[in-house]
């Protein structure tokens, strides 16, 4: 491997660790303030993938100004299925058997709206930059994936100032840490809870709708994406934003890397053999390797 | 879901009532085939009685441990190609599906071990990252011929009604464990992981022995369904048996009949039996759609399922009459 090759690697596996955080802070917040595994975050990408392609084709919107759009709209589907479905499972500090299933046969139900919807043929966007390369040298950079990757930076950074500074964010950073303790300091943890809800679904349709630029879909999209972002939020510890931007970066440089020694077909074999390494070894995460360094030293 | 009251809590299935009910149930199917001989049936029954064993099997670990796997397929899939390659290879069918149970069962441990020394929500989602990993491997694999699936030839006529039995058999296998587990010490221990972990632990269970010895089993047991199926079919792909929808209808059965009970998943097994191909010929679209909105519907309204709702009428009524 030449050297270009090995720096056109780490560029694209940093771009993918950009979108790879996206799809997973949204399961990270509803994991932390309701302990609720959204299984059902494949069916909301999905969504948001074919919001963009609506937007995209009926109004001509540019995809990623499209998934802009997506974001809100989510938002509302979001706080709505809190709503109606997941305010009424009780609450623990351990994710429950109901809430489990309750996710996945969310997850049934959406995937399958999406095939009576949008049938169940392939679909992508095309736009005039689709195929645009950016050259540096014999480095080159696809520009959707940059603009793609520049908007994922960007939303990492708002909900890194949203949880930083802001009365929501310190209700739910209070939430993630303990409960209990939250809501005896005059928490509301039922208003938090559903604003974190639609915020985590409006992630998930955001990330959708920006992968919907890079990849062709259909309404089993975000399936394979599901177990990407399992594996990532437990390499950052199940709770921790930083942790999800750490754990995108290493499952986005193991995969791309990996492709010069395993076949293409076996990528989601990968994910699986990563997360079980880290059960194995790093239970806690990367954090909880990081703070056992800090101790040591 | 942790609701304290024991599975064989019903008033009119006291221990004598279960075991008489479960040797009434077979010596009755078993008299079946010789009464009625209609091959649509015995076919019908026959899947059933998969659907029973795999249903009672996941309660094992998902109802009494409460550890809620959505992976099944792999065990089912597992098994079916165990048996399938075995027999092809001259084993006979008795020992091939014996050879489904044990590779089930060490199947059950590369997810269970790294997993259930942790809690949270690792068991669940290694369940889903192991059987999607499963599937892109069994389509690649040359031997097994990959996506385009498997043919078992064997040598001797058809018998429909050795198969019938077979299933009939390994059904009343299936629920003999799970009503002998629910009467042990190892079936109050599961009882009390599903409840209270820590409490379980102080009481002297040792969580992951028990979980990883309950999901052997299930394992074991969805192999064998897996051989059975295989050898009936003659012809198994990695779509179909490692199928998603497989795991689904598997995790579906126990929570439509009453998760933790004895008798719910034989219950939603046989529901389930009987009315999966009506909804799949009248809904070949939907038939996902109408599964998951049903689980949404059992967990918010009756997460007892089946039985829980019986129970609660019967609580009424008796009540009634009480007053």
């Amino acid at each position: 491997m030449t050297l270009i090759d090995f720096v056109n690697l780490v560029i694209s596996a940093l771009l993918l660790a950009g979108i790879y955080a996206v799809m997973s802070v949204g399961m990270t917040v509803i994991y932390g303030v309701m302990k609720i595994v959204n299984l059902a975050h494949a069916g909301f990408m999905m969504m948001g993938a074919y919001l963009a392609l609506e937007l995209f084709e009926r109004f001509h919107l540019d995809p990623i100004l499209a998934a802009l759009v997506v974001f809100p709209v989510m938002f509302v589907v979001g706080r709505t299925i809190h709503w109606l479905l997941a305010r009424w499972l009780p609450s623990s500090d351990q994710p429950t058997l109901p809430s489990l299933l309750l996710m996945f046969g969310l997850w049934l139900v959406l995937q399958n709206l999406g095939y009576l919807i949008w049938g169940n043929t392939d679909r992508s966007i095309y736009t005039s930059h689709t195929l645009s390369i950016l050259r540096f040298g014999s480095v080159t950079i696809s520009s959707v994936r940059l603009v793609v990757f520049i908007a994922a930076v960007a939303c990492m950074g708002i909900i890194q100032i949203i949880l930083n500074h802001t009365w929501f964010g310190r209700s739910v950073r209070a939430l993630i840490q303990n409960r209990y303790a939250g809501q005896i300091v005059g928490v509301d943890a039922e208003k938090t809870a559903s604003v974190t809800f639609g915020l985590g679904i409006a992630f998930a349709g955001l990330a959708g709708a920006l992968l919907a630029s890079l990849y062709s879909f259909n309404p089993d999209f975000g399936r394979p994406f599901l177990i990407r972002a399992f594996v990532i939020i437990v390499l950052g510890g199940l709770e921790s934003i930083s942790g999800v931007a750490i754990g995108a970066l290493v499952l986005a440089f193991v995969e791309t890397f990996s492709i010069l020694i395993v076949p293409a077909g076996y990528q989601l074999a990968i994910s699986y053999g990563l997360l079980v390494l880290v059960l194995i070894f790093l239970p806690g995460g990367i954090a909880a390797l990081t703070a056992k360094v800090h101790r040591l030293a | 879901m942790s609701e304290t009251s024991a599975p064989l809590s019903i008033p009119w299935l006291v221990k004598r009532q279960n075991d008489a009910l479960l040797w009434t149930l077979l010596a009755g199917l078993a008299i079946l085939p010789l009464l009625v001989s209609s091959p649509n049936l015995i076919r019908l029954l026959f899947m059933t009685f998969l659907w029973v064993t795999t249903s009672v099997a996941w309660n094992l670990i998902g109802g009494f441990a409460g550890q809620v796997s959505f992976g099944f397929a792999v065990f089912y899939g597992i098994g079916a190609y165990t048996t399938a390659l075995a027999m092809n290879a001259g084993v006979n069918p008795w020992s091939a599906f014996l050879g489904s149970a044990i590779t089930a069962a060490v199947a059950s441990l590369i997810v269970g071990l790294p997993t259930f020394r942790l809690r949270g929500p690792y068991f669940a989602i290694a369940t889903i990252g192991i059987s999607e990993a499963v599937r892109v491997v069994m389509t690649n694999l040359s031997f097994t011929g990959g996506a385009s699936g498997y043919r078992i030839v064997e040598h001797c006529a058809f018998r429909q009604l050795e198969h019938y039995y077979a299933a009939l058999v390994l059904a009343f296998i299936a629920a003999a464990i799970s009503i002998f587990i629910s009467r042990t010490r190892f079936g109050l221990g599961l009882n009390a992981i599903r409840q209270d972990e820590d409490a379980a632990a102080d009481l002297g269970v040792n969580p992951f022995a028990y979980k990883l010895g309950s999901h052997a089993l299930a394992a074991a047991l969805t192999g064998m369904a897996g051989g059975v199926f295989a050898r009936y079919a003659a012809f198994i792909h990695p779509q179909g048996v490692f199928g998603f929808h497989t795991s689904v209808h598997i995790l579906l059965m126990p929570v439509i009949g009453g998760i933790a009970t004895v008798w719910g998943p034989v219950l939603g097994g046989v529901v389930f039996g009987i009315v999966e191909e009506e909804i799949i010929a009248s809904f070949p679209e939907i038939h996902l759609l109408i599964y998951g909105a049903l689980l949404i519907l059992i967990i918010l309204a009756e997460p007892g399922g089946i039985l829980g709702a019986f129970r609660k009428l019967y609580r009424r009524l008796h009540g009634k009459h009480a007053g």
